[in-house]
């Protein structure tokens, strides 16, 4: 047979007569979102996988060209709508770096509170639809039960359950009141009581552990090779996190740990994300004991900025890892290129090498447990 | 001997889990039965933007500036208006908003100078057709006349105020001028008394 494939050249070791390709997705029930893997198979055995994007594009990059800094601010959230808060606040964040704005003690607070409360829903909802990848519908249901709470607890602050829109520069929209405290500390309680339920419905369950256990192993190598951030790169053993290691928006104030595992496969993946929603836990905890009072942004609102002209990275550590916004100015309202770097997308290029070798069973617990939001990576 | 236990290890750990689900069978549902209860909305609930009706003007007080239009992300509001014969501030004649192109970002609302914008408590939008194009200005246009009318006799009224005070501070002011140069004269007064009393 001398019929030519689409993915180009094969494998050398592979007869051509005796493999065959299964596309995964785009429309896929497991598959988050519009993530197309083009799997190249002999029997159950992935020879090659090669992820396909791009059905999610909305040019938000391009978008930012044609806007001024102020009304880019909606787009942020909308890229990784499940931790909208945290990318919202992280361009607001790097707007301010690059302009030398100041921001109040409490709006950096309350960011810090909102950011955490976003990064644990992100991780309840991985949580549950991880599981509900491998087959288990019951986890996911009490997960949302959790998710739903805190979804309330930041819509009554700031009217929108995910696209948040919440930073401006140099503050907040909205003040947050007795009530969200007190929400937000019962809810945390709640949460706290739930881990233990977590721990013996799934985290000792034999077939979770048995589908995990040892399944999809990232080494630190690879990690390296593809800057594989996040979750995932601490489950192969590197304590790197953004909020640690070049800490911003405050997070210096507080006292918190960077989980990590050794093992790199499934299961180290779901523990780092299960102790990190105990550290946001904390850092919420005491977000609310040290908000001061005061003002939550500028006395008057930054309509339009120009900022200095050149170049200008910054970071921050969203729920899947490591997300930056590079800034090109040229001292104009408008920016010259507005990239963004996400982390879904460096942490997917890492698929084919992982996949190679693995069975077709266990793609979905593989590219499950490293958490992509496609929307995130399309932009 | 190994593979017996772990299946019972196993058994044991899924027995466990249905523990968990079992006892959850018995606890109140969480469940909100939509069409049937209606969720309570958010104070900070985010919809459509609509006018504020202010009570000492009993309108809105949107003066067509174009701020709102201008930061838009979304281009999807359209505002025509001018000046009024008779009024100080420009007033809109027409505003609208594209429903179905806003992002519910609120920049409109952080942006307008005379506060005139809020988010209205829109919920449960669903049609049949593709236009969602609303007019905000719908509830104040039979009274826009009325306003219009009202407000120029406020402001000639408080333009004739401000000419009386014009006057009076005119006056005032020249009373006040004749009353320096009467104590002007009145220190030189003191001083040559004092330099009398040092003599």
């Amino acid at each position: 047979m001398s019929q030519k494939s689409h993915l180009g050249q094969l494998s050398e070791h592979v007869r051509e007569d005796e493999t065959y390709y299964l596309n995964m997705g785009p429309q896929h029930p497991s598959m988050h979102g519009v993530l197309r893997l083009l799997l190249h198979l002999q029997g159950e055995t992935i020879l090659e996988c090669k992820p396909i994007i791009g059905y999610a594009h909305r040019a938000h990059e391009k978008m930012a060209e044609f806007r001024n800094y102020v009304m880019f601010l909606p787009n942020t959230s909308r890229v990784d709508y499940l931790s909208g808060m945290i990318s919202n606040i992280a361009y607001c964040q790097a707007i301010e770096k690059l302009c030398s704005l100041d921001v109040p003690e409490r709006a950096e607070t309350i960011r810090v509170i909102a950011c955490e409360l976003n990064r644990i829903q992100s991780h309840l909802l991985w949580f549950g639809t991880f599981l509900l990848d491998l087959g288990g519908i019951t986890p996911f249901l009490y997960c949302f039960d959790d998710r739903e709470e805190i979804l309330g607890i930041l819509d009554r602050v700031t009217g929108s359950r995910l696209t948040y829109s919440y930073g401006r520069f140099g503050g907040v929209t909205l003040d947050v009141d007795e009530v969200f405290l007190q929400q937000a500390t019962a809810f945390l309680k709640r949460l706290r009581k739930r881990f233990p339920m977590y721990e013996s419905l799934v985290a000792d369950n034999v077939i979770f552990r048995e589908r995990c256990d040892g399944v999809g192993v990232i080494s630190k190598e690879a990690a390296a090779k593809y800057h594989v951030t996040g979750p995932s790169l601490r489950a192969a053993g590197v304590a790197y996190d953004v909020r640690k290691a070049e800490p911003y928006g405050g997070y210096d104030r507080f006292d918190f740990e960077v989980p990590t595992r050794t093992a790199g496969d499934c299961l180290a993946r779901f523990e780092v994300r299960m102790a990190e929603m105990e550290q946001s836990c904390r850092l919420v905890e005491q977000a609310i004991a040290k908000l001061p009072e005061g003002p939550i942004g500028p006395p008057k609102l930054i309509k339009k900025l120009k900022p200095p002209k050149g170049e200008f990275y910054f970071a921050v550590e969203t729920a899947r890892g490591s997300s930056g916004v590079y800034i090109v100015s040229d001292g104009s309202d408008t920016p010259v290129k507005l990239k963004l770097r996400t982390p879904s997308f460096s942490n997917l290029s890492s698929m084919p090498e992982i996949l190679a070798g693995t069975e077709v069973a266990d793609t979905i617990a593989i590219v499950g447990s490293i958490d992509v939001v496609l929307p995130e990576i399309d932009r | 001997m190994g593979y017996v236990t772990s299946i019972a290890g196993g058994f044991k750990t899924l027995v466990t889990g249905l523990g968990v689900t079992v006892k959850e069978l018995f606890k109140k549902p969480v469940t909100l039965q939509y069409p049937h209860e209606k969720p309570e909305l958010s104070p900070a609930y985010r919809s459509l933007i609509k006018l504020i009706r202010f009570d000492e003007l009993g309108t809105h007080d949107c003066v067509a500036c174009m701020q709102c239009v201008n930061i838009c992300p979304s281009y999807c509001i359209k505002i025509e208006g001018g000046k009024v014969e008779g009024i100080k501030r420009k007033r809109a004649t027409l505003f609208e908003v594209d429903f179905a192109l806003c992002s519910v970002c609120g920049l409109c609302i952080d942006t307008c100078p005379t506060t005139t914008l809020e988010y209205s408590r829109l919920y449960d939008e669903a049609g049949y057709d593709r236009n969602w194009t609303y007019d905000l200005l719908a509830e104040y246009r039979d009274y826009e006349p009325e306003f219009r009318e009202k407000q120029r006799e406020v402001e000639a009224k408080e333009a004739a105020e401000r000419e009386a005070k014009k006057e009076a501070a005119a006056k005032a002011k020249a009373a006040a001028e004749a009353k320096k140069k009467a104590a002007e004269k009145t220190p030189e007064k003191g001083d040559g008394d004092k330099k009398g009393g040092d003599a």
